[in-house]
């Protein structure tokens, strides 16, 4: 777990970057234009918390610089002195060595004073005339003086860490199968053996998935720049709030899901938050909020993008659905508010009048779907008219195991992910209805289609018989899962149990078929496959009779 | 009853070590500003009982949302935060009706002695 130290430390250096980037361009304004005092205001305000935020964090030297540039601009913005003369070289080093004593805390090393620097900005204080000298040969007798030092912390290449988890999911099979062996010999001996050696087995795998966590601060930590850029590119003003900094994911998913969550938040700068006159007009804030958070729940982490900008018009994309003829436009009426939000993650559907370059189409939304998909998590977004959007993110913690749930099906064990498992009920054939072919059955006051899994596994290029109720005798085992914010009741022959499972990719030529994401070894040596359920899904809304 | 407050600071850093420092404490923090629009938007919308403010802020100086402020609620307690140097703000803002003012960096033992002899105080003590 992250301390609060370390999540300070984050903080104090992303907005110190950032503080940097901002300074030196304000100093380039400064340059042309030495009265501007947008650009004074801003330097000063910079200064001023780069300095207390230094501080308070213990880098006294960077809080000393900061310090009497803070004060020397705070003499030219009061109109004591101009922004000129041999001041400006010294202000301009004095940015500069702010940077590099900034990108010497992120790199984890010791801060050193700069003396000259700090006499000459004491000299400009006094009205006197700096020393100016050759940066460079201070430079270098730095260099000349170093110590050697080795870092505490090692950085291991990624493919590495990546083989010893495959390694590790090859062992749990393993230990599994060895521990149903040594239940059927019954031998104490060992069974006190195997006990222990499948103790250090999950020792060892929870180790490495440790090891390949990180903060999700990481990626977080990037976007208070990327939302300055586009914000500017696209003359919004925005404020961005981050939490959740310190929750761990696996790095490779995290990896995974950066082009995506650079996508929704640019997009939701662009298309979700409006412009200051548009704020203002609708009785808003002039300033959009975009809040990017992380939090933990039970296995999965989830992260939220909200913006408190226009919302979705469901109007405006079930006209659109009926114009680009995904859907009739009777079909469009009767679709649910979110039924409608998941038509936004149709391939190329994209409801944005404008097209920027920045935020792009609303291409790409089937995009970020797909790549969430693929880790076997899931993208929902909530919206309200006016007064904003939220993207949410579930996404597993590793990729190493998964929860799933097994169940038997024609004497054959099969396994689904418990990311995609809603709950689990038996219910007696009477409590299904049939409409219209299709077989619904009432959970919690709420419809849901239901199919029988063995049908729905065969034939499966043919639509789905009408289902018919007299072939289901006595109480039915169903799984409720939930895929795109879509539920599907499969009835299953036996509910087995909940195990953490490793999957392995399927080989070929079963690979063809993408309603297996994957298979497992179960610890009788049987071998179990992992459905898919967003691909069971489409193949039910394809074959619904 | 706990008591609320809401934090204005330009630096989400600041903003999150003093969140930290009051939530820890069991103070009910209601809110975080970073400019001065959003600190009088806030302090209409919580009616908190008392604000941090930073004394530079990017679209408007402490000060004019001391003042502003204030004048809406009159009886909410404001501690303003400075680094050191800007002792003149500070000073025209305890004569504007600040209740205290604690000096960055701060540490925890201080921001709670502080604000919570801030509450204590009574109603009356601010101008």
């Amino acid at each position: 777990m992250k301390s609060r130290e370390q999540e300070y430390r984050e903080l104090f250096m992303a907005e110190a970057l950032e503080a940097y980037d901002a300074m030196s361009q304000h100093m380039s304004v400064l340059e042309k234009r030495p009265g501007d005092e947008a650009a004074l205001n801003e330097v000063f305000r910079l200064l001023h918390n780069l300095k207390a935020n230094a501080r308070a964090m213990g880098y006294n030297e960077i809080g000393e610089v900061a310090h009497r540039m803070e004060t020397i601009f705070g003499q030219i913005r009061s109109k004591e002195r101009p922004f000129a003369g041999s001041m400006v070289p010294v202000l301009f080093s004095g940015i500069d060595v702010l940077g590099g004593m900034i990108r010497t805390v992120g790199a984890n090393q010791a801060l050193t004073e700069n003396l000259p620097l700090i006499e000459n900005l004491d000299r400009v204080i006094a009205g006197e005339e700096p020393v100016l000298e050759e940066d460079s040969e201070v430079g270098s007798e730095e260099d000349a003086t170093r110590k050697l030092e080795l870092s505490d912390l090692v950085y291991i290449p990624i493919k590495k860490l990546d083989h010893l988890l495959n390694l590790v999911g090859e062992l749990i099979i393993d230990r599994d199968r060895v521990l149903t062996l040594a239940q059927e010999v019954g031998d104490p001996t060992l069974l006190s053996v195997t006990a222990h050696l499948s103790r250090l087995a999950d020792d060892l795998q929870y180790s490495v998935m440790d090891a390949r966590l990180v903060g999700v601060g990481t990626l977080f930590n990037k976007f208070p720049r990327v939302v300055r850029d586009v914000a500017s590119a696209e003359q919004k003003q925005v404020e961005l709030t981050i939490s959740g900094q310190d929750i761990q994911i696996d790095r490779n998913i995290l990896q995974i899901i950066t082009d995506s969550l650079l996508h929704l938040v640019r997009n939701a700068i662009g298309h979700g938050l409006e412009t200051s006159e548009e704020r203002t007009k609708a009785g808003k804030p002039a300033i959009g909020q975009l809040t990017l958070s992380a939090q933990t729940d039970r296995d999965n982490v989830l992260i939220r993008i909200t913006d408190d900008g226009r919302g979705i018009d469901v109007e405006r994309v079930r006209r659109k659905a009926v114009e680009r003829g995904v859907l009739s436009r009777d079909a469009a009426s009767r679709l649910s508010e979110a039924e409608v939000y998941t038509l936004l993650f149709e391939a190329g559907f994209s409801t944005a009048e404008q097209v920027t370059e920045i935020s792009g189409r609303g291409v790409g939304l089937d995009v970020v779907k797909l790549a969430i998909d693929s880790l076997g998590g899931q993208l929902g977004v909530e919206s309200k008219l006016g007064a904003g959007t939220t993207f949410t993110l579930v996404l597993p913690t590793s990729i190493a195991v998964k929860g799933a749930l097994l169940f038997e099906l024609e004497g054959h064990p099969y396994a689904l992910p418990l990311m995609h498992t809603d709950s689990v009920v038996s219910l007696q054939s009477d409590r299904l209805h049939v409409v219209g072919g299709t077989l619904l059955a009432k959970v919690l006051s709420e419809n849901i289609p239901v199919v029988r899994l063995a049908d729905l596994l065969s034939d499966h290029d043919d639509a789905l018989l009408p289902a018919d109720r007299s072939k289901l005798v006595g109480a039915q085992d169903i799984i409720i899962t939930s895929y795109n914010g879509r539920k599907l009741g499969l009835i299953v022959d036996r509910f087995l149990r909940q195990q953490d499972i490793v999957i392995k990719p399927v080989s070929q030529p079963l690979d063809m078929i993408d309603l297996f994401g994957g298979v497992t070894l179960l610890g009788s040596g049987q071998v179990c496959l992992v459905l898919d359920v967003p691909a069971l899904t489409r193949l039910f809304l394809a074959r619904r009779p | 009853m706990k008591n609320r407050i809401l934090i204005v600071d330009d630096s989400f850093y600041m903003r999150t070590m003093l969140k930290n420092m009051l939530t820890d404490a069991g103070y009910d923090v209601v809110g975080e500003a970073a400019n001065g629009q959003q600190a009088r938007d806030l302090a209409t919308e919580t009616k908190p009982d008392l604000i941090t403010l930073d004394v530079i802020l990017p679209d408007n100086t402490g000060l004019e949302v001391l003042k502003d402020i204030r004048q809406e609620l009159p009886d909410v307690k404001i501690v303003m935060c400075s680094a050191v140097g800007q002792e003149v703000i500070v000073n025209e803002a305890l004569e504007s009706g600040a209740s205290a003012y604690i000096v960055k960096p701060f540490s925890e033992d201080k921001v709670l002695e502080i604000v919570g002899g801030a509450l204590q105080e009574s109603g009356d003590a601010s101008a």
